[in-house]
């Protein structure tokens, strides 16, 4: 009989086994190491153990009953050392143990990240029984914190586990979003909100710095100066084979041990199976593909032919009541089609892509019933032109016509506490209440419940109420959505943004149900203005949901040079200053042009050059001028009561301030500020979007006017005495404009839509007036930065170089 | 684990019934009564109307009503039941949304049991313990009046917030942490925790402690019905179970493609499939071998029937 020495007893080598054993279980004698002082049990479901829900007895594959039976010999807790492929034995511990066939199944090793502090006791990986025991030992603790860093199956599934043990669980994610290999931005965001229901603190793009501990671990210390609490640290940051047995006996490796289809390495009496493999250029690590490389040995080792074949794997993650799938390839392409389903109700998105033809990724979360139907799809390459339109709605709706996704799922899926009218803090449960009342109309609920009787920008959202709660007996007016990703106007997505708290694009796009992954080039901008303008601290700026003259912090010309554009405060500039531009334009070779903002545009620009003339604009002091933003302009003034004899009031210094505190923040459209000195108005304040003109008794605050493809005089908005009176109310007005307004809607256009009356009512409030000055200025300690400083630095400026194709990332 | 393998012991729960609304009152639909047919008797003769009774009180209510005594003043059927030695009962509503469905009502026999039937409900973002009978585990039910659990802590808080059946096989070791211990000593080892929905807003958890050679059954199972994981037609999923006579019978594989199936009509759990009401059996057809009584209860949330869980005695 010949001798099968196997090393390692994991899944792949326990499947093997059996695959042998009941095709000719007499055909070896079978020795087995097992380094892991036990034998085989189904690894994967570890996290159950963790969490409880099973016991290890459970999770054992074969036990000693099994091994006896079959006659195989058992050297658990003995490590090989090495293998000697002349001699043909592999050493141990305990002496030499000759082979006719060997089989490596070594596995995997946990991958350490080497932190500071990643030696403590309490810094755990997640790969065998010992790690769990110890979690599990961990958890007994009162008050005990976990800290997981990485956020994939393993990581994820290991804070569940010690959650349900009672653990305060922190996970550190380095992506943007949690199992980015498996899940796309979507799923990610319903994962980690449905992990954050179950008291588990997610934090993506978290760094890592150290891990600390007075003898064994305490806390773990982040980047950005946060600091952890943690009586345990689970590493699961990925695996990487075991393959020194391998390297040591001289095989041929590659990223792991390389094998042919049949499972062989390079030595023909040596095979390797597991995640200890490489195969045409693949590693593996979900199992599925492990049990077929296991019958393909198994067939190898009998003389009999078969072949191992990579194919399309699947995703399940093991925690209780999250239910996801994932398959395939679903990254984005120019020759890919997405198809999309939400249901934000019931926390669901299905997302399809399909290349010609061809299912070729699939991501579910929620709703996972068909999931395997279309992992057949994807396997087989089925054409599915034929099912394109159904294909969505799974199995049984093909051929039937499927159920469409409801256009008001979103305002159906409000709680009756919702906050639909923020002027008079009326709820949807409020207008519910009017509807069952009799109120069928949004003039009889306007009427009832004051909603939309202010600003009305909730109208809409009234009316969908109204749609919801009559059905068909509701007519609801036509109103022009964003764009063709979703049914909402801008301004429910608006109010929507504020009321459900959305604080991500993934959010929006989920919670709102958008019909495409991630909005388009009309979407994106928008929602990402209103997300960065309501959420400030917690939403961050996507530059590649931004126009490419915002992207590129500069205005591309008809020729594809760049204008460039120093900021002079309310106009005014010093010899030093000018110098310095004039050395500019001589060295890159610009035309200078004064502008009608009062200042000096510098147009020619290579694109290439942007860094380095803004490096040089820095360096003598000056900054963006933002020529190229929806955001603050200019604020253009006139010499005011220092120079010119008719003026009342100093009016470069008021514009100087205005624009010191306005700049660099992002508004629906581009905002232009002018202040005269006197009613004879030099600055032409009062064609502007606000306009101040000093007089003898204070400060005229005008508002709303246009001097572009419209022509109007600014609105009177208030008359104060003081000058902290028009900067108070100068800022609230443009912090208003910020958290109401369509995006791309000048503030006149605003104004006329919700009525300058409200706008005056509102800031007339004075704690209303202070508070839209206290967000602002939040919002300003997050957004007012030098765009030019930022882009300047070297890594920034490689960006700028001819070879980065900046057409591949436009969002538009 | 030993407690649900050792061979089969008397258990802890003796009789289940379940009443279900006819015009403005309760009736019996169905009971085991496992050799007392003399409760079961009574039990024919009577029905309840709402805020009357145990069944009627579970009604009026719409939570889960736990009897710690069998005594005139709470329990209508007291004479019968101390002629039958229960000592102990639960009544459990299913409600489909706003809709009462049936009160399923579970009495126990003999005090010197070891096991827990507990509910929890929410208050200020955390579970409290509501109601619970505890039998001799008196350390256990100290403890766990002064025990919380937040989102996802421990087996309430687990079910909480997954808004699914978990059954745990390893309580002493990680009931939370002041509960383990007295847990551990009170010999309670497995729990069943579930989601028991009702109209309004108020969360509760049912949770029934098992003990070794007291088990509360001798096998459970956690089937999955919800349309996002079946698909459109009535079937379910069996996704975890424990039994004493065949082991562990949750899937082996993941994906879980080997989790057994049932169609509505199927077999007594199919019957809580097609109709949405709670089942109880005692013999007949389609009991796994060696088992003479089941019940069975309906989880349904708000998209429809989400799960059964079943136990067999």
């Amino acid at each position: 009989m010949q001798k099968l020495v196997v090393i390692g007893a994991g899944m792949a080598s326990g499947r093997m086994l059996e695959h042998l054993l009941d095709a000719a279980p007499d055909a070896f004698e079978v020795t087995l190491f097992n380094a892991e002082p036990r034998g085989n049990y189904n690894r994967i479901m570890l996290s159950p153990v963790l969490s409880g829900e099973k016991t290890f007895e459970e999770i054992v594959t074969h036990d000693d009953v099994w091994y006896a039976a079959n006659s195989v010999i058992t050297r658990f807790g003995e490590s090989v050392t090495a293998i000697d492929t002349a001699r043909k034995i592999v050493r141990s511990e305990k002496g030499e143990t000759p082979y006719d066939k060997l089989v490596i199944a070594t596995g995997s090793a946990p991958f350490i990240i080497p932190l500071p502090g990643h030696n403590l006791p309490g810094v755990v990986a997640y790969r065998d029984l010992e790690d769990t025991n110890a979690m599990i030992e961990a958890s007994a603790r009162p008050g005990a914190h976990a800290v997981i860093i990485g956020g994939g199956l393993l990581g994820l599934e290991a804070a569940a586990g010690l959650r349900l043990r009672g653990m305060e669980v922190t996970v550190l994610h380095i992506s943007g979003h949690l199992m980015e290999r498996q899940l796309d931005e979507t799923a990610g965001y319903l994962l980690q909100k449905d992990l954050e229901k179950r008291g588990i603190r997610v934090i993506t793009r978290a760094n890592t710095k150290s891990i600390e501990g007075s003898g064994k671990v305490e806390r773990v210390l982040l980047d950005d100066g946060t600091e952890l609490k943690a009586d345990i640290v689970c590493m699961a940051a990925g695996i990487r084979p075991a393959v020194a047995l391998g390297h040591a006996a001289g095989l041929d490796m590659g990223r792991a041990i390389k094998v042919d289809a049949q499972m062989r390495t390079s030595d023909p009496d040596i095979f390797a199976v597991g995640e200890c493999v490489e195969f045409a250029g693949n590693l593996f690590g979900l199992v599925a593909p492990l049990y077929d490389q296991a019958k393909v040995l198994a067939k190898t080792l009998l003389d009999e032919d078969d072949t191992f074949v990579v194919r399309e794997l699947s995703t399940k993650l093991k925690v209780t009541g999250c239910d996801l799938f994932s398959a395939g390839d679903f990254a984005e392409g120019p020759t890919r089609e997405d198809i999309v389903f939400r249901d934000p109700a019931r926390g669901i998105y299905k997302r399809l892509v399909i290349e010609e033809d061809r299912l070729i990724g699939a991501v579910m979360y929620g709703d996972t019933a068909d999931s395997n139907w279309f992992f057949g799809l994807i396997k087989d390459g089925t054409d599915v032109e034929e099912m394109r339109e159904t294909l969505i709605f799974g199995p049984a709706f093909q051929g039937g016509g499927g159920a469409a996704a409801d256009p008001l799922a979103a305002v159906a899926a409000l709680p009756a506490d919702a906050e639909i009218c923020g002027c008079n803090g009326v709820c949807k449960g409020d207008i519910l209440k009017a509807v069952e009342g009799g109120a069928h109309s949004l003039e009889t609920v306007r009427a009832q419940t004051k909603a939309s009787a202010s600003c009305g920008t909730c109208a809409g959202l009234v009316e969908q109420v109204l749609a919801v709660s009559l059905g068909d007996s509701f007519e609801m007016p036509t109103a022009k959505p964003i764009c063709a990703c979703c049914d909402l106007t801008h301004e429910d997505v608006r109010v929507l943004i504020k009321t459900k708290e959305l604080k991500s694009q993934p959010a929006v796009w989920q919670e709102l149900g958008w019909k495409t992954p991630n909005g388009c080039h009309v979407c994106r901008p928008a929602v990402n203005f209103y997300l960065l303008a309501d959420w400030p601290l917690e939403y961050r700026d996507d530059p590649q949901s931004r126009l490419v003259n915002e992207r590129n912090h500069a205005n591309i010309q008809k020729d594809g040079t760049y204008s460039v554009m120093p900021r002079m405060w309310g106009g005014m500039t010093t010899p030093d200053e000018l110098i310095a531009i004039a050395e500019a334009a001589r060295k890159y070779d610009a035309a200078v042009k004064v502008t009608g903002g009062q200042r000096i545009d510098l147009l020619g620009i290579k694109k290439e050059d942007l860094p380095a003339i803004w490096a040089d604009l820095n360096d003598a002091g000056m900054v963006s001028g933002h020529a190229y933003t929806k955001g603050l302009r200019t604020v253009k003034t006139c010499v005011g009561s220092d120079w010119c004899r008719f003026g009342t009031q100093d009016s470069t210094g008021l514009g100087i301030k205005l624009e010191k505190r306005l700049w660099g923040s992002w508004t629906p459209h581009k905002v232009k500020l002018g202040v005269s000195g006197c009613p004879r108005n030099c600055a032409e304040a009062t064609c502007k979007d606000v306009g101040i003109i000093c007089v003898d008794s204070g400060y005229q605050v005008g508002v709303a006017g246009a001097a572009g493809m419209d022509v109007k005089e600014t609105e009177r908005l208030v008359d104060v005495a003081s000058e902290e009176e028009a900067i108070e109310w100068t800022v609230a007005f443009v912090q208003l404009y910020r958290e109401h307004a369509k995006y791309l809607d000048r503030p006149y256009k605003w104004v006329a839509k919700v009525g300058l009356d409200w706008v005056k009512d509102v800031l007339a409030d004075e704690s209303r007036r202070k508070s839209l000055v206290e967000r602002f200025d939040l919002s300003q300690t997050v957004y007012q930065k030098d765009p030019w400083a930022e882009r300047a630095a070297p890594a920034e400026a490689r960006k700028f170089q001819p070879l980065a194709d900046f057409t591949q990332e436009a969002a538009e | 684990m030993d407690d649900l393998l050792e061979a089969p012991t008397n258990t802890f729960i003796r009789i289940a019934e379940v009443w279900v609304p006819e015009g403005d009152r309760l009736v019996l639909a169905t009971g085991t009564y496992d050799g007392l047919e003399g409760f079961g008797a009574a039990s024919a003769r009577a029905t309840f109307a709402k805020g009357e009774g145990l069944p009627g009180k579970a009604w009026a209510e719409a939570r889960p009503i736990v009897l710690r005594t069998l005594d005139d003043s709470t329990f209508h059927r007291a004479k019968a039941a101390a002629a039958s030695g229960l000592t102990a009962a639960v009544a459990i509503p299913v409600f489909a949304e706003d809709v009462l469905l049936a009160i399923l009502v579970v009495l126990f026999a003999d005090a010197a049991h070891v096991g827990a039937i507990e509910v929890w409900e929410d208050s200020a973002n955390s579970l409290v313990l509501s109601d619970g009978y505890y039998g001799t585990a008196e350390e256990f039910e100290r403890v766990s009046k002064a025990t919380t659990f937040g989102h996802g802590q421990g087996l309430p808080g687990g079910v909480w917030a997954s808004e699914t059946p978990i059954l745990m096989r390893d309580l002493g070791a990680s009931y939370g942490f002041l509960r383990s211990e007295s847990a551990g000593k009170a010999g309670l080892k497995t729990g069943l925790g579930l989601p028991i929905p009702t109209p309004g807003d108020k969360i509760y958890v049912l949770t029934l402690l098992s003990a070794p050679g007291t088990p509360i059954a001798h096998r459970f199972e956690i089937w999955d019905a919800r349309a996002e994981r079946v698909g459109p037609e009535k079937k379910a999923l069996r996704i975890d179970g424990l039994c004493e006579r065949e082991g562990f019978l949750a899937p082996k594989e993941n994906p879980p493609l080997d989790a057994l199936s049932v169609t509505a009509w199927q077999g007594p759990i199919g019957r809580v499939l097609g109709s949405g009401l709670p089942h109880v059996q005692v013999g007949g057809a389609g009991l796994p071998a060696g088992y003479t009584q089941m019940v069975a209860l309906p989880i349904h949330h708000e998209n429809g029937l989400a799960y059964v869980v079943a136990w067999y005695l």
